[in-house]
This record gives structure tokens, sequence and C-alpha cells, in this order.
């Protein structure tokens, strides 16, 4: 479409906040935790590939979390098996962080892009 | 030697002679089957994401939003020629239904932050109980924390979207909820309703001082492109 003479024109982007150290350290944040592109090289193919099966471990491992919490809040379980769940819970988070840390992965790291559903995590 | 694509437009026959595109390259139209595509020439197979990268396909695409609305690409998109017009001829219905779509429109951001902690205080007896219990309680207030947090990003986003709803033509509402920052809308604003959007959201804004907001725009309608999905389908590019 071209625009008649007297449609109007958007001006110079402009950027109104009151709060502007506040919203760049949260948008350093959001910023931070983009998946990076990965190339697809003998080097980079392995970490590649630990990101990506830790990424569904990681999934799964805060369903199970979740499931937990709801069971506890049902009040269907005694409070020995709530202690049981709760430390084989905190042992997994504890062995996905080591798995982390020997493959030079931070937590934002394990998410995945779905597209137009959003963000895995 | 490959083409790097910023966007597609309507309505240009030529472009305007400032815009360089990546690493200082002349920009120039493409057009087959009343299709117009912005590209630049690239030597390489992949195009380094960084920040001067980022910045100069920014700038061809808001370098054309004052003429036309761009309709943008992702950021990366590198194609032989061949290969964008089979792209073109492939899917030229469904990217005109994109160009008018956004056709006369801009986009406005609207971000929100929000101090409240969502977050329940911890239980007295929590330095009573076993590890594994307290382990669990504490996933508890981070689930219901998180919870919480969602469902007031969701009714801030409607309380918004109820203010301006009169003079949008679509909203894009990504709620977030692992941080402070509970609200990263996009508005799709006909230009000649801009100055109606901020005046709305400039009153809505005194409504609930205790919200944070950051108000930003024209750009252009990145949030309502979503034409990268096909693209990397149809070629694989990533």
């Amino acid at each position: 479409m071209r625009l008649s003479p007297e449609t109007p024109r958007p001006a110079e982007p402009e950027i109104e906040t009151a709060h502007a150290e506040e919203f760049v350290e949260q948008l350093r944040c959001v910023a931070d935790s983009l998946p990076s592109r990965i190339n697809i090289d003998a080097q980079s193919v392995e970490q590649g590939l630990a990101k990506l099966v830790l990424t569904l471990i990681e999934f799964i491992r805060r369903l199970l979390e979740k499931q937990a919490v709801r069971r506890m809040e049902g009040g269907d379980l005694s409070p020995e098996q709530i202690e049981e769940l709760g430390l084989a819970l905190m042992h997994l988070e504890a062995k996905l962080q080591e798995l982390k840390t020997q493959f030079g992965l931070a937590d934002e790291d394990l998410n995945l892009d779905l597209g137009p559903i959003g963000r895995l995590i | 030697m490959k083409l790097y694509v910023y966007c597609l437009v309507e309505g240009m026959d030529e472009l305007p002679h400032s815009l360089k595109g990546i690493a200082g390259a002349a920009v120039r139209l493409l057009s087959w089957e009343k299709v117009s595509l912005v590209v630049s020439e690239f030597a390489g197979d992949a195009v380094a994401v960084t920040r001067e990268n980022a910045l100069a396909h920014a700038a061809v695409v808001q370098g054309l939003l004052e003429r036309t609305t761009p309709l943008p690409f992702r950021f990366g998109a590198l194609v032989t020629e061949e290969q964008l017009q089979n792209y073109v001829s492939a899917k030229r219905e469904a990217l005109q239904v994109k160009l008018e779509q956004v056709r006369g429109c801009v986009e406005m951001s609207v971000k929100i932050i929000s101090d409240r902690d969502w977050t329940e205080e911890p239980a007295t007896n929590i330095g009573h109980e076993k590890p594994g219990t307290a382990f669990l309680s504490e996933k508890r207030r981070e689930i219901l924390g998180g919870e919480a947090r969602a469902q007031e990003a969701k009714r801030v986003a409607g309380w918004l979207e109820g203010q301006v709803r009169e003079v949008v033509r679509e909203i894009d509402f990504k709620p977030n909820t692992t941080s402070k920052l509970i609200v990263a809308s996009g508005y799709l604003v006909e230009r000649v309703r801009l100055d109606e959007f901020r005046q709305k959201v400039a009153a809505a804004r005194q409504h609930r001082p205790e919200l944070h907001f950051l108000v930003s725009g024209p750009w252009a309608p990145y949030s309502f492109a979503n034409i990268d999905l096909e693209f990397k389908t149809h070629f694989g590019v990533s």
C-alpha cells in the first residue's frame, strides 16, 4: 500500500517509562534466558544434545514436583511418604545441577522455543 | 552469494538510498508475483548473532516503517535467490493475507512490572521439618507463588486490553510468570489511531500507580508477523 500524503506517518520510536533501571534489569534477565543458536559442528553437537536431553529431564522434574505438591496438599500422603518423596526430588535436583555444571549449562539454557505455542518451561 | 532477507513490503518501487544492511551491504528490492522482499547480498553460510548485525537488521526494517508497513522476517534468514522465489510462489497467498493483516498499522509495546511478591511467607515450623519435607514445602511456596503471579498477569493484561481494545486491531499478549515483568504485550495499532492509543495507555497508567509501565513504539509489527516458522519449514533455515 502506498501511503497517501495525508496518511499520518509514525514518529521515531519513543520509549516512555519512569522506571528505566528496573526495566533494564528485568529485560536483561529475559534476554539472558533466550535460547542461543547452536552450530551443529563436532565441538558443539555434544553440548547441544546434552541441552536437549537435560531440558526434557528438567521439564519432567518440574512436573514431578508439581504432582508431589498436589498430593501433599491433597492429604493422601503420610509424613513418611512426604519425607521420602521430598528427599528423592531433592536428590534429583542436585543431580541435574551437577550435570548442568558438567556440560557448562545455566538454568536459563534449559528451555525449548516451541514457536507459536511458546516456551516449554 | 546468498541473500539476507529483512522483510516483505508492498507499494514500493524503490528503497531509500540511505538504507544499509548487514555488514554495510546495499539493500535492494526483489519482486515476484506482487510480493516484494527487501534483501541484501551476504557472503557466508550464517549470519553471526552480534549486536551490530541485530541493529543493522532492525535499522532496515525501521527505516521502511516511515513509508510503509513492513512485515519483518526473524533475524538470520539467509537463502539463495532461487529458494526465495520458490518460497514466494508457494506462500504467496499466505504472505498477502499477512500483509493485509498489518497494512496501515504499527506495533506499540507495553511492558508492566509488578513489585508485589506473590510467594507466601514460610511456615513458622519450617526449621523443625525434616529435609525432604522442608524441600517440598519450599517447592509448594514457589509453585503457588508462580501460579498467583500468572493469574495476576492475566488480570492485568485483561484490564489493559479493556482500556485500549477500541483503538487496537490485534493484541499479542505474552504473560511472564518467572519475574517481576508480568506483562509484555504488543498492540497492532492503525497509524491514524496512534495518538488515541497513547492517550488511553496514559489514562490507564493513572489508575494503577502500583504498576510500573514501559511504553515503546511505533515499531514494525514483529509480534504479528510470525512468518519465520513457515520460512524455516520451507527451507530448514535456522
